[in-house]
């Protein structure tokens, strides 16, 4: 199979042959990026037509710099979840000046699947509220910490800022979610025991 | 009475719950991100855009290729002309013998012809 052997390269040897004209390498860097830069993004904003749009313009953004990517110098995830959190920073920010907060309501989820499945759904959903009500910087260092599974010195390149720093936001944010979440353990299937 | 904040453990139970919960790309999204890397891929092969220029450089004198470009609607759509071109030349090379073999190889053999199109059964169901 010939485009077997692409899927074993590099991101950043996929995105230079790219750059050199290389259609394949786009596909594998699409079906290998594609997903969790949306799901990324997805998190931050809440909103999947959104998430969709700034995960069209993070990828936009990973092929127009091919051609003038340096070797070596950042990961090519580091530099993608940078242009993420950016992009949803700015939107958020337009959000809010343009109305209050966006609630969006969580999608039911009413299928008829087990019981530990809803609770599953549930559990995502008061997190992703909690999460909602951290400020933007303590929020995208818990969601990379936590949920994307980061290193402290992978989030401080993202974020740009030092690995202290982003051990004290995802403390706090942290501690701040516990609060928030004060009162839903037993709702949310955690019992005293 | 116990502490009503959730502990560490509970905390991190709902961080699994929200990595396993990982909704995937549709494949109109995914299209349209290869769309984008196929004329990104055209761009950077054309020639640098004239309009990166001062604009002001640009209303004296003008050569024949600069009156020939604008005439067919100035850089963008040459930019479309080098994907078009681009994109031949692929196609070419990749050899796909039909539209279902042209999908997988953009697309891997997750999404099928049908995935790029919607449905007409949206507008035949009665209801």
């Amino acid at each position: 199979m010939p485009f077997d052997a692409a899927d074993q390269d590099t991101d950043e040897a996929l995105l230079l042959a790219y750059g050199r004209g290389d259609a394949r390498a786009a596909r594998v860097l699409t079906l290998r990026l594609a997903p969790w830069v949306l799901a990324y993004a997805r998190r931050l904003l809440r909103d999947a037509a959104e998430a969709e749009d700034v995960a069209q313009e993070a990828m936009l953004r990973l092929w127009r710099i091919a051609p003038d990517w340096r070797t070596g110098e950042a990961k090519v995830t580091t530099w993608l979840y940078r242009v993420v959190t950016n992009l949803c920073t700015d939107r958020l920010r337009r959000r809010r000046r343009g109305a209050a907060l966006d609630e969006v309501p969580e999608p039911a989820d009413d299928s008829p699947g087990a019981e530990t499945r809803l609770q599953q759904a549930a559990r995502v959903a008061a997190l992703d509220a909690a999460l909602a009500r951290l400020p933007d910087r303590q929020r995208q260092a818990v969601i990379l910490r936590h949920i994307e599974g980061l290193s402290n010195p992978e989030i401080a390149a993202i974020l740009e800022i030092g690995t202290e720093a982003v051990e004290s936001l995802t403390a706090r944010g942290k501690r701040a979610l516990a609060q928030a979440l004060a009162g839903r353990r037993e709702e949310l299937g955690f019992d005293d025991d | 009475m116990t502490d009503p904040r959730m502990n560490d453990h509970e905390i991190e139970a709902l961080f699994a719950a929200a990595r396993a919960e990982r909704a995937e790309p549709s494949a109109a999204l995914m299209a349209r991100i290869m769309d984008d890397a196929m004329i990104a891929a055209a761009e950077a092969a054309a020639p640098r855009p004239v309009a990166a220029r001062p604009v002001a450089a640009q209303t004296g004198r003008r050569g024949l290729v600069a009156v020939l470009v604008a005439a067919i609607g100035g850089w963008p759509a040459l930019a479309g002309v080098a994907t078009a071109g681009v994109f031949g030349l692929w196609i070419g090379y990749a050899g796909p013998g039909d539209v279902g073999t042209l999908t997988a190889t953009i697309l891997g053999s997750a999404y099928g012809p049908n995935d790029l199109v919607p449905s007409l059964d949206t507008y035949l169901t009665e209801g």
